[in-house]
């Protein structure tokens, strides 16, 4: 009985699934025991019924509406939950709308600070005073401005 | 078919759907059995069989090519399977793989001794046991169903059931050999059962 215990598990075996001695040593215990023998037969018997068995099951079974529900499970995962989650995808599916949009408010920056800054410097040249002299010249962005001295006030106080 | 699947698969990864959905209804029954081996209830094979193609879908790119597709997909339905089952499942103080001496009893006389043993085409029969095979399944637990369906619908060898499975080429035997048993115990008692159509109940095979 002990050879029963390791060669009846390998009557399931197809061809090439055991080492030629694994083979050999099973073809000859078979030949010796009449128990293997049944349990080999038996095996024939129920050969293939399962997998007919589970493939009627799936043949009387409607399939018709099955691919349409695959693709409404994938449609459903590809929608995008939550604001953080819609936002990534819209970045992910549009992308020249997303960048311009980004880049809108940048440039509206810089034209800002384009804006400041030369109306800054206009003001800095106004404010810079030529100091050389009695009279004073402030150049303003209409040209130079002639500010005259006390001394040359024409009324006198 | 393999090459015909690889193209479809192409065209799938690049976003072609209507390549995706041939391939799903070339598989989509084969899964389904498998899945339905696996888990018992038509209702949960389906929205398995339904996520194992969800998931090949969101893993097109990942799919080199290595095993033919039809492999993959079924590899995947198995998982999803097993996950499905062992969110339920009860361990079996006898689920053991081990074959002893025990296990040896009744060399498959229970089978062979019915109808269906002197004549396994007898279409009447035949057809009563398919009828029945969903009943004797359930009653395995789920690593024999497991085996069991893989080895029979999928055809993979014992090397192949090895590295699925991740166990040990000789407890892929023994595992095959306790599912088969108690299969045939199972479907022995509804081969008892059924008419012998006229058959001389003395002609029984050795």
């Amino acid at each position: 009985m002990t050879d029963c215990v390791r060669y009846a598990p390998m009557i399931d075996a197809r061809a090439g699934e055991l080492s030629p001695e694994e083979r050999a040593g099973l073809e000859a215990h078979l030949a010796g025991c009449a128990g293997c023998r049944a349990r080999a037969a038996a095996q024939r018997v129920v050969a293939g019924l399962l997998s007919e068995a589970l493939l009627a099951q799936a043949n009387r079974r409607d399939f018709g509406p099955f691919v349409d529900g695959v693709m409404a499970r994938i449609e459903r995962r590809r929608a995008p939950r939550g604001v953080l989650a819609r936002l990534r995808a819209a970045v992910v599916h549009h992308p020249r709308i997303t960048f311009g949009a980004a880049l809108a408010p940048v440039l509206a920056a810089l034209a800002i600070l384009v804006y400041v800054r030369t109306t800054h410097d206009e003001v800095a040249r106004v404010l810079e005073l030529n100091s050389e002299g009695v009279d004073m010249v402030v150049q303003t962005s209409d040209g130079p401005l002639v500010l005259m001295g006390a001394e040359d006030d024409p009324e006198g106080t | 078919m393999e090459a015909d699947d690889l193209a479809l698969v192409a065209r799938a990864r690049s976003g072609d759907d209507e390549a995706f959905r041939a391939l799903v209804v070339r598989y989509q029954r084969k899964v389904y059995a498998v899945a339905l081996g696996i888990v018992k209830d038509a209702d949960s094979a389906w929205d398995v069989a339904q996520e194992a193609f969800v998931r090949v879908h969101e893993h097109l790119g990942d799919f080199k090519g290595e095993s033919a597709f039809s492999t993959w997909v079924f590899r995947i339905a198995t998982h999803l399977g097993i996950d499905a089952v062992r969110r339920e499942r009860v361990a079996l103080k006898d689920d053991v793989d081990e074959v002893r001496e025990a296990d040896l009893g009744d060399a498959g006389e229970g089978i062979l001794g019915t109808g269906l043993g002197s004549d396994p085409q007898a279409a009447t029969l035949r057809r009563e046991l398919l009828g029945k095979i969903q009943g004797a399944l359930e009653t395995l637990p789920e690593k024999h169903r497991t085996i069991l369906v893989l080895r029979e619908i999928e055809g993979l060898s014992y090397e192949e059931l090895a590295e699925r499975l991740g166990i040990h080429k000789g407890t892929v035997m023994s595992r095959l050999f306790h599912a088969r048993k108690k299969m045939q115990a199972a479907l022995r008692e509804y081969a008892e059962i059924a008419p012998q159509d006229g058959r001389d109940d003395g002609d029984e095979s050795e």
